[in-house]
């Protein structure tokens, strides 16, 4: 067993921010918080996805992931939290990702050839392609939200917030506050787990806490 | 068939919350996927019957379709509620079944490639086994026979874009579908295999018209997008005769086995992929969709390995710009050999010296402009631009963008909140985000 190297750790991350920029966007026209006239197909993982056009959306969201990355370089993320929230602001839904990396790599992986190790990326790329089609027919067992809904991202980290706020001030212009109580926690929230997935580079699990009453 | 297999779909469906497709059914019960396709049926009916759970379902049409005197053969996936819709338009109807059944209403019809992807992968091989569709001469092509065909095709490059059609994938669907001439009159319109949709889509085979328990009501998917379908058979009075095409249609005048158009025009660099389909033997579908996935598999290994890359491929990436070769596009050559998409990309790229070391190229990359209008509304419009890159160059930038179709913001769009959005941005395009924090920053 070995540790990975800081390049492993990073191209984890990469591969993470990747895969959230697009289950956010994938989020957002499933759950109908956008009019999906701003969406338009594109590949990723080989298959199809909804990705919005809007610019200053996607900068949001990519300014968003940017700086949540070096968190997850660090394993300091432990959850990224995509919430949605009507138009009081109370959270309706909370899209959960609970993402842990494994601090070891196992034995077969120990040459410093992870990064072009084919068959790890291609049984990584299809576990993410479950979740992305997980997210896709997820209004199967969600309720229908109230229309007007906008959304935040939220990152729970693992070390004390105020040592994580200077990391992840990252953009000028682009701050990250420390989130109302009432984002982060739901009143009477009903779990719904999505999808699970272990690989040898990254562990991550999706569930949704779904308010009882929407309306 | 017992009737265990109903309490399978419904575990499916039900429990996991699965998109059933028959062709899933049938790779993982490892049944024919006529038979799979009754039995969805067959839990269809039983479960309306039942009027127990919510189910919603899409059905596979073909028949022929008769546009400005133009007959053609269409094939589309369509949803329940548009199912009568599309066969009245239709003139001829020769096969209706059940595609999917799944419990939720899906939105658009993403998923449902996605569900057959992971199947058909992992049976690549015999992804056929169970398959309607039969051609003894359709056999892949050996490695080395691969190879003379890949360098005997690329010399004459690209063909001169005099079908412009106003779709970006479609110009290679024209070419064909082959068909086996059956027997007699359902020899016809049977067996018409269909090239694969831009990116080894699905279907569009035909099934023979036989017992099919014929479902009605298919949704038809593609309205908007018939209309840039028939864009396209309008400009096409001739087809180009595949090589090895046994064509039993001569009564149509355009033989397009049409595509069902799932998924809306993808970005030009797809026409590559499309290359790869009319293959010469393009009888059996799936083998040669097997071929396609073999094919773009094996290039994207052979793509990460040179480039250093991960899982993000050089190209048909969300977040990348087009990227096209200076070329005109190789979609035009269909000379029958998969010319794999990203070679052509990597290969017909001009090489500039550079004094570091690096290999630059150039290369025609799609980009987009933002801009805002005298209306005060943001548009988007793309273009190419001529620019050089070096090889080794990260192109893992998390502030492209890359959008596609001009997307113009107008006030149109009824949405409240984007329309402030807009607003704010065009009054202020600086600024990101509205922060209560910006009053505390500067110290």
């Amino acid at each position: 067993c070995r540790r990975l190297t800081e390049q492993e750790y990073s191209m984890v991350a990469d591969i993470l921010c990747e895969f959230l920029e697009v289950a956010i966007h994938l989020i957002l026209y499933v759950r109908e918080v956008y009019p999906s006239g701003i969406f338009q197909k594109r590949k990723k993982y080989n298959v199809p996805v909804q990705m919005s056009c809007h610019p200053e959306l996607n900068q949001y969201i990519q300014d968003t992931l940017h700086c949540v990355k070096p968190l997850i370089e660090k394993n300091d993320a432990e959850k990224v939290v995509v919430v949605i929230m009507d138009k009081e602001h109370h959270p309706v839904e909370r899209f959960v990702f609970e993402i842990s990396q494994p601090p070891l790599l196992s034995i077969r992986f120990s040459s410093p050839l992870l990064i072009r190790n084919d068959t790890l990326l291609s049984h990584v790329e299809q576990l993410l392609r479950a979740f992305i089609l997980k997210i896709s027919v997820c209004d199967a067992v969600l309720n229908n939200n109230p229309p007007g809904c906008s959304f935040t991202v939220l990152v729970h980290t693992r070390d004390a917030a105020t040592r994580n706020m200077e990391k992840v001030q990252v953009i000028k212009d682009f701050p990250w506050i420390v989130a109302d109580e009432q984002e982060v926690h739901m009143q009477e929230p009903r779990l719904i787990p999505l999808k699970t997935m272990t690989s040898d580079i990254v562990k991550m699990q999706l569930y949704v806490e779904e308010r009882t009453q929407k309306t | 068939m017992d009737e265990l297999y109903l309490d399978n779909i419904d575990e499916f469906v039900n429990d996991h919350d699965k998109i059933v497709t028959y062709k899933w059914l049938s790779l993982t019960l490892g049944i024919h996927v006529n038979t799979a396709k009754q039995m969805l049926f067959h839990y269809l009916d039983h479960k309306r019957k039942e009027s127990s759970a919510q189910l919603h379902a899409t059905y596979l049409v073909s028949g022929k379709f008769v546009d400005n005197g133009q007959t053609s053969h269409k094939v589309s996936v369509v949803r329940e509620e548009q199912l009568e819709d599309v066969k009245a338009k239709m003139s001829l109807i020769v096969s209706v079944h059940v595609y999917s059944v799944q419990k939720a209403l899906l939105k658009d019809s993403g998923p449902l490639y996605s569900v057959d992807y992971d199947a058909v992968k992992d049976n690549l091989k015999n992804c056929s086994k169970y398959s309607a569709i039969r051609c003894a001469t359709a056999v892949p092509m050996s490695s080395l026979e691969l190879q003379q065909a890949r360098e005997m095709h690329r010399p004459p490059s690209p063909e001169p874009e005099n079908k412009k059609p106003a779709m970006n994938g479609n110009g290679i669907l024209a070419s064909k579908p082959s068909a086996k001439p059956a027997k007699g009159i359902m020899g016809m319109f049977a067996n018409k295999s269909t090239p694969k949709n831009q990116d080894s889509g699905r279907e569009i085979k035909s099934e023979q018209k036989e017992d099919a328990p014929v479902v009605d009501a298919p949704k038809s998917r593609p309205a908007a997008k018939a209309n840039p379908m028939m864009n396209f058979f309008g400009s096409q009075p001739a087809k180009k005769p595949e090589k090895n095409v046994k064509e039993e249609e001569a009564a149509q005048s355009s033989s397009t086995a049409a595509e069902k158009q799932r998924r809306s025009p993808q970005p030009e660099q797809k026409r590559g992929d499309v290359v790869a389909e009319p293959q010469k033997n393009t009888k059996n579908d799936s083998r040669s969709k097997n071929k396609r996935i073999e094919d773009s598999d094996s290039e994207e290994d052979k793509m990460e390995k040179k480039k250093r890359r991960r899982i993000k491929l050089p190209e048909p990436d969300s977040s990348d710009e087009d990227v096209i070769p200076d070329s005109p596009p190789q979609m035009e050559t269909r000379e029958a050999s998969p010319s794999p998409k990203k070679e052509v990309e990597a290969v017909t790229h001009s090489y500039q010296g550079n004094s570091d070391g690096k290999i630059r190229k150039r290369r025609r990359v799609l980009k987009s402009r933002t801009f805002v209008d005298e209306e005060g509304c943001i548009v988007t419009e793309k273009g190419y631009e001529s620019e050089s890159y070096s090889e080794t160059e990260d192109d893992f930038q998390p502030t492209k963008q890359a959008l596609r179709d001009p997307f113009k913001a107008s006030s149109s769009k009824d949405d409240e909140k984007k329309s402030q959005k807009k607003s704010s941005a065009s009054a202020n395009k600086g600024t990101k985000q509205a922060s209560i924090m910006g009053f505390f920053q500067k110290k």
